[in-house]
């Protein structure tokens, strides 16, 4: 390693860890000490990297208090320093560490009040992509449309949350106190995308889930329906699935639809 | 100080000058740094900025709003591309996908030019998101000299490259930091940035004139100012972009209009956002400034 390179790992270690060694090669300011000045990159670092957490989670920054999630923060920074040259995408890992790092894995609610913030942000700048319209159907003849195939909109995913972390994100976004965190009995199943530019997110039935997931694996209309047949009334599955597909497509979660095999 | 006559022939001999072959980019007149803040007021208004500069990773993004409104803005406006991430003067190898991403980036945007730092952000795949300072060694600016080489072919133009506010300096320096960004432009190629509230921040905290950077940057190479405010703390200034440009800043910027000339000129403000009116008043102080030092056209 040359003596740049060199220079370059102990300056990094000293910001990181705390490490010394490089003070040795920098020098006092006339009016300061090596150790107050080489601070300030230290200092900068871990507050850089918690103000932009603050940003990319303004919701779990408000229900934790900046106490709280300021401790969270540098906790995160530590475990997971940043690979990424964009700041955008370095809390992109902040659920799953919440969820698997005490004492915030034993208060479920927060991996859940982040993943669902961390979705929304991702819907916000995720791709761009055509939007199906109403309009767009009418082009496919009733024999067609059993075999009528789904592509998701690039924006849209689905999430499913242990907790009352979605009910906590809406009582947070309107100023009003949020309830209690609590378990709940069957998983909240979410679908988040984006409309024209603003992120979104609504609750789902368990039919209406299963029927996006299988969508969203190619799986064509005439089948999708003969699912949900299994979940109420066989009679009313048809009518129930072109239901859903035009709440999917008045919301613009559809970029594509097709006929094939 | 003779940087180059302190090259061991063989590195002399690899790193053999390289004429700046791209033509000198235009000047722009006095712009603004493109804020969310300021998205409605722009494109619903006209407000008297020349040109704007974008932080690039603010829109290297797959799509949504921010790239939606920044098209908008191209349409009406000249817009130049700053980033933060380029790290330049890593030892790390470069970061291909990172350039190829700023490639593309510019093939949407077709900036007026594309700029980042003089600085590194990180090695063995770390990035601290900062603009760390680098030792002012041959050794320093042979690595450099070869890493904008690179950039500038693979993205297929001449960079152009701001002067950091820094808080330490290397006891191992062998040169300052203008003879260092004057040997470097002069043999990679690059335009330089100069920004002129690094100069007073970094002159004030390691003790020199900032006259004396001003007077060490070969005139011809400068290619845009910035403007911007700061924190004091007393023993030292932090560059915090968070205040208005200072006295002793807009002091600083008509001595460099004297010795740069026609400059393109804006003011970066990258936190605590003012109202776009506050900050138009400083774009035009600098237009009223240049108006003052500069020759009529």
């Amino acid at each position: 390693m040359n003596n740049f390179a060199r220079q370059q790992s102990e300056f990094q270690r000293g910001i990181l860890d705390g490490d010394e060694t490089v003070l040795a090669e920098i020098l006092d300011s006339p009016r300061e000490k090596r150790d107050v000045l080489f601070g300030v990159y230290r200092y900068a670092y871990g507050s850089r990297l918690v103000e932009a957490m603050r940003n990319d989670h303004e919701l779990l920054h408000l229900y934790l208090g900046d106490e709280m999630f300021d401790e969270m923060g540098h906790a995160y920074v530590k475990a997971r320093p940043s690979e990424h040259p964009n700041l955008r995408w370095f809390s992109q890992g902040l659920p799953e560490f919440l969820k698997s790092t005490a004492p915030y894995s034993e208060h479920p609610v927060l991996c859940d009040l982040a993943a669902l913030e961390k979705a929304l942000n991702d819907a916000f700048d995720a791709a761009e992509g055509k939007v199906v319209e109403l309009t767009d159907m009418a082009g496919f003849a009733p024999e067609a449309w059993s075999g009528l195939r789904f592509r998701p909109h690039p924006s849209a995913s689905r999430l499913e949350l242990a907790t009352n972390a979605a009910a906590i994100w809406l009582a947070l976004k309107n100023d009003e106190a949020p309830p209690e965190a609590t378990a709940l009995e069957q998983p909240a199943r979410l679908l988040i995308w984006r409309q024209d530019v603003t992120p979104m997110f609504r609750e789902l039935l368990a039919e209406e889930a299963m029927m996006w997931d299988e969508a969203a694996n190619g799986i064509p209309f005439g089948v999708l329906c003969e699912m949900l047949a299994t979940y109420d009334d066989p009679d009313s599955a048809a009518g129930r699935g072109a239901g859903y597909l035009h709440g999917w497509i008045t919301a613009g979660l559809l970029t594509d639809v097709s006929v094939g095999s | 100080m003779n940087v180059a006559s302190r090259l061991p022939d063989s590195a002399a001999a690899a790193l053999a000058d390289r004429p700046a072959t791209s033509a000198k980019p235009p000047f722009l007149g006095f712009g603004l740094g493109l804020r969310h803040q300021h998205y409605d007021e722009i494109l619903s208004g006209n407000p008297p900025i020349d040109w704007f500069e974008v932080i690039s990773e603010n829109y290297m993004l797959p799509g949504g709003q921010p790239l939606r409104t920044l098209d908008r803005i191209c349409e009406r406006y000249p817009v130049v591309m700053h980033g933060v991430s380029m790290s330049i003067a890593s030892t790390a190898p470069p970061n291909f996908e990172y350039l190829q991403a700023l490639k593309d980036f510019a093939g949407r945007v077709e900036p007026k030019w594309v700029s980042d730092h003089l600085c590194w952000t990180g090695v063995h795949g770390k990035n601290l998101h900062d603009l760390l300072p680098i030792p002012y060694t041959s050794e320093a600016l042979d690595h450099v000299v070869n890493r904008v080489q690179l950039v500038q072919d693979f993205l297929g133009r001449a960079i152009v490259l701001e002067n950091v506010s820094t808080y330490v300096q290397f006891n191992n320096s062998e040169m300052t930091e203008w003879e260092f960004l004057a040997e470097l432009s002069r043999r990679s190629g690059c335009w330089l940035l100069f920004d002129v509230n690094n100069v007073y921040v970094s002159a004030f905290n390691h003790g020199y004139d900032p006259m004396t950077f001003l007077n060490g940057i070969p005139a011809d190479r400068v290619v845009q100012f910035h403007m911007a405010g700061h924190s004091h703390m007393g023993t030292h200034i932090i560059d915090t972009h968070d205040h208005p440009v200072c006295e002793d800043v807009w002091e600083l910027y008509a001595a460099a209009l004297k010795r740069f000339g026609r400059v393109s000129t804006m003011i970066e403000r990258d936190d605590n956002i003012p109202p776009l009116d506050e900050l138009l008043l400083e774009v035009a102080r600098t237009r009223e400034m240049a108006g003052k030092v500069l020759p009529a056209e």
